[in-house]
């Protein structure tokens, strides 16, 4: 046993939704057809879930064609959203903007209110308790072990290693199977898309920050969903918050904040802590307690960022691998789930012909773009693309509209922007904008890679005004890691940084304008800072707050950094996020 | 290079640090209640143990004593890459004191077989007698290192590194013989994957995990049975008095801006007062 290799029909990289929701088809769909296989799922958390953070809120329509019975077995939800609100927030007050003005996908009454990490937790339980017993299916679950290098035999995937640095013929620490999947947020799935040159256009990213409080007992906001837009995100970056009311007198309160901003200085964070100053939230928090805090990037290019190919020989990309979330329905685990349960098809499929080759696999593709999936991205296709190309929107539109929620009426808002500015232009951005929203055919769309829309000198015209407000329930950045629950193994070393000349030179441009890095500015766990040797300004970590989002390494505008997994289980506890 | 058959390792399933354990009428620990751990300072004697074997060759054997539930820690020492295991799994042991367990856990040893080195951890968390280790060396007449913070092996010797008050001492002991591990030798290497994979597949197919988690009791050792348990253990738990409750009063300062925290600190506490002194 021991010199043999470790090898599977079927691994999964990370335990996330696509992925359980890919084992579980593949599960039901082999009982029925009698088939046998053998699947490994390596996650690089201590536990299922552990490193899961998302809103959120979802629709459970793939979660009712894998779970029929869902609803009956115990399924954890934090409600049914039954008030959906699309708000404007002022630096006072909040317009909620009328529901015929809202497009469908911002609608999300009927739509579940999740903890994403139960959800996963509870798919893994459901998983095991199903093969438990089944003399055809062997599925292993590696918590704790992450994926950390690609093994190729030729031009196909082999399989992976488990530890970094591992040296050609270690076989106690690779894993090897006919189709490996990547359901990783791009850890690892960045190696098979440069490997097999799969985009042109590069993935665009957001960060997501959210925190989740214990109210005061009186207060019960569950089933009401919120999504803002305004303040505090006003210097032309886009982004927005959201606010879901959960069962047991608990709230989520997050941002989501592009990071093709031109602002070097985002601090996702601290822009989190400014949007709970607004008095509406200060509102509903006031006695409460935080509880919880979490970030994790976003693939937010959506259809213009879609790779080539879906699948390589050997290879499966589903969920944020392949970057199908939809940023304008702000709909992700439902897609990454029915990836995962198309891919379940292929592979089944496969196994009744015995066939894994990349033509078998390719059939993924077509399944995705005939799917929800395909039909959805390709309408939302110019969403972003929509807000990046007319910069007026954010920067100049918003702050009007925001002025008059304050002042007088939004309505005036919409006049003062049709008539100060010059109106031709602003009905033309208007009607663009809507044309652009409905998927009117605009040609192709190229994306920048976010660092490169940094301006280092960049100063934003508007700023928030938010005076009022309990100050203890604002945390600083190294006050919220505690709420990650970050615990790191000895000897962890999981940034990179390829070249310290690099950060040094950075540093000097940044500290000569005033600013932070970006990587010291945006990191939403205080791991990144500037040390002092002598004369020298340079670039340090402290690796035991990271909560593994890895932003440094999508802003560093140097391409000088790179986040690995960890190790040994070691990272955030989003356990309830 | 020497040629080491068999390693043995003592391990031990304690109830978790991390979690309330409740407390018997009779003042023993109430074992099924509290969440359950592997004893931290027998990961130190895994580490040796799996050391060895790396460096030397043999093959490691896992042997603890407790309730069935103390399988639990055997399978996270089939993990960690341990080759088979015993459990002395016995009613009669209930409420046993070191004398009684050593007695136990060295008739379990002879019924094991003969081996090279056998590695303890220092003490558990339970008991903190750190008595076992020594005992047992005593009943098999072995030559013992106890608080051993590095080692080697060279021909049929171990050269140790004995922690002492102040210091250290090199001790050379003949083969075969006992060490107990301090809490200072290299911290236990992660699981392995194949370790991880195995006891996946143990877990699956119950007939397997017999063959790598032997499960025996008193008789299959013949250990007197008299002298185990509550019957074969003279230290009587008189009383246990709890002394007070951990936690003291600890405020947190929040917020920002920090200069206003750090004044407020300084106002609420006495920490100048503290630094002057």
């Amino acid at each position: 046993m021991l010199n043999e290799r470790i090898e599977y029909d079927f691994l999964l990289i990370g335990g996330g939704p696509s992925s359980f929701a890919l084992a579980h088809h593949l599960v039901n769909l082999a009982k029925k057809s009698n088939s046998k296989f053998t699947m490994a799922i390596l996650e690089k958390g201590k536990e299922f879930g552990s490193h899961i953070v998302s809103g959120a809120v979802s629709n459970l329509r793939v979660v009712e064609k894998i779970f029929p019975d869902y609803k009956t077995s115990d399924f954890p939800m934090e409600g049914i959203c039954e008030e959906s609100f699309f708000s404007v927030l002022g630096n006072e007050k909040k317009w909620d903007v009328p529901n015929i003005l809202l497009p469908n996908g911002l609608k999300k009454e009927g739509c579940a209110i999740l903890t994403l990490s139960h959800v996963v937790y509870w798919m893994y339980n459901k998983l095991k308790e199903k093969v438990a017993k089944d003399p055809n299916i062997q599925i292993d679950f590696f918590t704790g072990f992450s994926a950390h290098q690609i093994i190729f035999e030729g031009d196909r995937i082999a399989g992976v290693k488990v530890i970094e640095h591992s040296n050609d013929n270690d076989l106690d620490n690779s894993v090897y199977a006919k189709v490996t999947c990547f359901g990783d947020k791009g850890f690892l799935s960045r190696d098979v898309i440069d490997k097999y040159k799969l985009r042109d256009n590069p993935q665009i990213w957001s960060i997501g920050v959210k925190e989740v409080w214990q109210l005061d007992e009186k207060k019960d906001y569950s089933g009401k969903v919120w999504h803002t837009l305004g303040f505090p995100l006003v210097d032309g970056t886009f982004g927005g918050g959201f606010v879901y009311g959960m069962k047991d007198h608990k709230l989520t309160i997050g941002m989501v904040i592009s990071l093709d901003s031109e602002n070097p200085n985002i601090n996702p964070q601290q822009r989190l802590q400014d949007l709970k100053k607004h008095p509406w939230i200060q509102e509903m928090i006031k006695d409460g307690k935080l509880l919880k805090y979490g970030a994790a990037v976003l693939p937010e290019g959506g259809y213009y960022s879609l790779p080539k190919k879906f699948t390589v020989n050997g290879g499966i990309l589903l969920g944020d691998a392949l970057g199908i979330l939809d940023i304008e329905r702000l709909s992700g685990i439902d897609k990454g789930m029915e990836s995962g349960y198309q891919a379940a098809e292929v592979l089944h499929e496969g196994l009744l012909k015995n066939d894994f080759s990349e033509d078998q696999l390719s059939k993924y593709k077509e399944k995705i773009m005939s799917s929800f999936i395909g039909k959805e991205l390709k309408d939302g296709r110019y969403f972003r693309f929509a807000w990046q190309e007319n910069p007026r929107l954010l920067k100049s539109y918003l702050p009007i509209l925001m002025n008059s929620i304050d002042y007088s009426n939004p309505f005036f808002g919409f006049l003062k922007i049709a008539f100060t500015n010059n109106p031709i232009k602003a009905m033309f951005d208007g009607i663009r904008l809507k044309l652009l929203m409905d998927g009117f055919e605009s040609g192709s769309v190229k994306y920048k890679s976010d660092y490169q829309n940094i301006i280092p000198n960049f100063n934003p015209e508007t700023k928030i005004k938010a005076d009022e407000y309990v100050k203890e329930s604002i945390y600083s950045r190294p006050d919220a890691v505690f709420y990650a629950k970050t615990k790191y193994h000895e000897g962890n070393m999981h940034i990179d940084e390829f070249k310290a000349d690099v950060c040094i030179k950075c540093i000097k441009t940044y500290d000569a304008l005033g600013k932070d890095t970006p990587c010291v500015s945006d990191c939403t766990a205080e791991v990144h800072r500037v040390d002092i040797l002598g004369e020298k300004r340079m670039h340090g970590m402290s690796l035991e707050n990271c909560i593994q989002c890895r932003t440094c390494e999508i802003v560093c505008p140097e391409i000088n950094l790179r986040v690995r997994p960890t190790m040994e289980g070691s990272g955030p506890d989003f356990m309830g996020l | 290079m020497s040629a080491i058959q068999n390693i043995f390792v003592l391990i031990k399933q304690v109830p978790d640090q991390s979690s309330k354990a409740g407390i018997n009428p009779d003042g023993t620990i109430d074992r099924a209640k509290a969440k359950r751990m592997l004893n931290p300072f027998d990961r130190f004697a895994l580490q040796a143990a799996l050391h060895t074997k790396k460096t030397y060759g043999g093959k490691v054997t896992a042997i603890s004593m407790g309730p069935p539930a103390a399988v639990e820690v055997l399978l996270e020492a089939l993990e960690h890459g341990v080759d088979q295991c015993f459990l002395l799994s016995d009613k009669r042991l209930a409420a046993s004191d070191t004398l009684a367990t050593a007695y136990a856990l060295h008739k379990v040893v002879k019924y094991v077989g003969e081996f090279d080195l056998l590695f303890c951890g220092l003490q558990t968390t339970d008991g903190d007698t750190a008595q076992v280790g020594p005992q047992i060396a005593e009943r098999l007449h072995l030559p013992q290192v106890t608080y051993c913070e590095d080692f080697k092996v060279e021909g049929s010797k171990v050269v140790a590194k004995r922690v002492v008050e102040g210091g250290y001492e090199w001790l050379r002991m003949n083969i075969p013989g006992l060490i107990t591990v301090a809490n200072s030798y290299h911290p236990l290497e992660y699981k392995t994957l194949r370790g991880a994979r195995m006891v996946q597949h143990l877990l699956r197919d119950e007939n397997e995990k017999t063959k790598y988690i032997k499960i025996i009791t008193l008789d299959d050792v013949g250990a007197d049975p008299v002298k185990c348990g509550l019957k074969g253990s003279p230290t009587i738990v008189a009383r246990t008095d709890k002394v007070s409750e951990i936690g003291g009063s600890c405020i947190i300062y929040q917020g920002e801006p920090v200069e206003q925290m750090v004044s407020e600190t300084i106002k609420n506490t006495k920490i100048l007062e503290f630094i002057k002194s």
